[in-house]
């Protein structure tokens, strides 16, 4: 089929408007994190900057150079530990999940077990619990078990929430892939376990990859939780760390973009990278 | 020994429930359990700060906030965010997933743009839009100003009624790329056949628009509605990051999180909580059944 020109024309003019509403304000803090602070500040500001400098990134990282009202290595600390924590903590749970979720798929696919479709609707149902009922009380637990500020604390949340998406997501995938390859796995004398770990897993891989990098990106860049559950370096995330290194210390805005583009690397490797995954496991069911 | 577990392990009951433990447990501890707790916690007078006079008080709390006016008026303005982004979010996910929906070279890689504002930290989603509307050396005041739109520099969360629609325009541009995604899905399995067999029929280009594509959204496009509503309802992240406790953006997930846990009022806050998530929980049981319905059929 030939497409008129007038066509084209119009679907680059809204493929152009498209990019532009996604990627602009990002370009733009790149931009200002590479810029120098007297182009940055100017009225209206260098778009395109004419020396750019990589010098904001030292300062947040390393030296911890001009931040008013005190900070030095104080503030770059802020940072660099919330990089690690959040590492850790978002890297821990992904591990959790990519061990327990073919579990979950499989015990509802596979396995028939008495209170099977109410076990699952208890999964599925925190779902419907709102947010702060359950950080308020989980405050109180969390300081009985000694898990308050604890990086343990967080994954072990994490873990939790994710429960209902991954158990959804991977019982269906199960149920796509037919069950024969396991079958005669059975018949030549593994045990459930060897065939789930064996062959199944193979099958609902893309699967599970999915799973895994949705339960990353949620955990990376979670907030409201850690904000609660948190209150040392020991375990605050980078989401948290940022944003008080913004209000505890007058930050200058080309420092404040390094860090801002310093947190949105992880999500945007993958999102380059594992697109085809992410909107498997977006689609899928539409679960948050 | 080895042998016996694994053979008792063997067993389908035994297996499930052996899985299905240690994320059980969890369930209960951290999700369930604690909102319990806190149900207890909107029953007493309950402040952090005088841990030592805690006592039970009935529905004195929930009387407290349904006649507290910061909570009325941070109801009324939530009711409006999620109206506005509910609307915003519709209209911008339905035109990027029709344009993606398209065939063209790149769109793959238009498609992984598109997803970005999705995948960042919305606390930083926060954070990046507020040095963009900044009043003194904003990329949006500079902007205006080149295309003349503007004579001079404002601070445009200065202004209440703006600041609260700027908010809206953040979650929107958050939230799009998801219902974007969810649109896309259900547009790339309606067959060509049917726009062509439409064609035939003499119907066109709006009719079909409307016959055929409008009327395959319509099921998810419900399912959408109704999750945006949830997630406009929710929005904490990026409100904090932009605002803090201003009043012009108090929604009750803010209000609820600065009487909890930065003014130590539990009892108070925990009744805060019920009485919204009460309201949310019917949206999402909506949600849930609409959703989730699918699999049985």
């Amino acid at each position: 089929m030939k497409k008129r020109p007038v066509y084209s024309i119009f679907l680059g003019v809204l493929v152009f408007l498209i990019i532009f509403w996604s990627a602009a304000p990002l370009l733009w803090i790149f931009i200002s994190s590479i810029s120098e602070r007297t182009e940055l500040y100017s009225i209206p500001p260098h778009w395109i900057p004419e020396n750019p400098t990589f010098e904001a990134y030292e300062k947040v990282l390393v030296t911890g150079e001009s931040f008013r009202g005190g900070g030095g290595i104080a503030a770059t600390e802020l940072l660099r530990k919330g990089i690690l924590n959040s590492l850790i903590v978002a890297i821990s749970t992904t591990a959790l999940v990519m061990f327990f979720a073919p579990l979950l798929g499989y015990a509802f696919s596979r396995l028939k077990f008495k209170g099977s479709q109410i076990l699952f609707y208890i999964i599925i149902g925190i779902i419907a619990l709102p947010a702060w009922p359950v950080l308020i009380g989980l405050f109180s637990v969390f300081s009985n078990l000694h898990l308050l500020d604890t990086k343990t604390g967080l994954v072990l949340l994490s873990f939790t929430f994710r429960l209902p998406f991954e158990t959804w997501f991977m019982k269906g995938y199960f149920e796509s892939v037919p069950s024969e390859i396991e079958d005669a796995a059975r018949i030549d004398g593994c045990t459930r376990l060897q065939t789930l770990f064996k062959v199944s897993i193979q099958m609902v891989m893309p699967g599970l990859i999915a799973v895994s990098i949705v339960s990353f990106l949620h955990t990376w860049n979670m907030f409201a939780a850690p904000l609660v559950l948190t209150y040392t370096l020991k375990s605050k995330p980078l989401t948290v760390t940022m944003t008080e290194f913004i209000g505890q210390y007058f930050v200058h805005w080309d420092l404040m973009s390094a860090a801002t583009m310093i947190s949105i690397i992880p999500p945007l490797i993958i999102v380059i990278f594992f697109q085809k995954y992410i909107i498997q496991g977006l689609s899928a069911g539409a679960i948050k | 020994m080895k042998q016996r577990i694994s053979t008792w392990l063997d067993n389908e009951q035994h297996l499930a429930y052996v899985i299905l433990a240690p994320s059980l447990t969890l369930l209960l501890g951290f999700a369930y359990y604690p909102a319990f707790q806190s149900f207890k916690f909107s029953m007493l007078r309950y402040n952090l700060k005088m841990p030592n006079r805690i006592k039970f008080n009935g529905f004195d709390n929930y009387i407290y906030v349904l006649k507290d006016p910061v909570f009325i008026a941070s109801v009324l303005r939530v009711l409006y965010f999620m109206v506005i982004a509910t609307a915003g979010v519709m209209l911008i996910s339905l035109a990027i997933s029709l344009v993606l929906n398209q065939k063209f070279k790149g769109r793959g890689i238009l498609r992984a743009i598109v997803i970005i504002p999705w995948a960042l930290p919305p606390v930083v989603n926060g954070h990046l839009w507020k040095w963009i509307f900044n009043g003194d050396y904003g990329a949006l005041n500079g902007l205006l100003l080149q295309l003349g739109i503007i004579d001079d520099y404002h601070f445009w969360l200065n202004n209440s009624f703006v600041a609260l629609n700027l908010a809206v325009f953040l979650f929107v541009w958050r939230y799009a790329p998801f219902v974007t995604i969810l649109f896309l899905g259900v547009l790339q399995s309606v067959p060509g056949q049917l726009y062509e067999a439409a064609k035939v029929d003499g119907a066109g280009v709006f009719r079909q628009f409307y016959y055929i594509t409008m009327a395959s959204l319509s099921r998810i496009g419900g399912i959408a509605v109704i999750l945006t509503l949830i997630a406009s309802f929710n929005v904490f992240d990026g409100i904090y990051a932009l605002m803090e406790f201003s009043e012009s953006t108090k929604t009750p997930m803010i209000y609820n999180y600065e009487l909890t846990f930065e003014m130590g009022r539990f009892g108070r806050g925990s009744a805060m909580a019920y009485l919204v998530g009460f309201f949310l929980f019917f949206l999402t049981l909506i949600y849930i059944r609409t959703s989730f319905k699918k699999d049985k059929i």
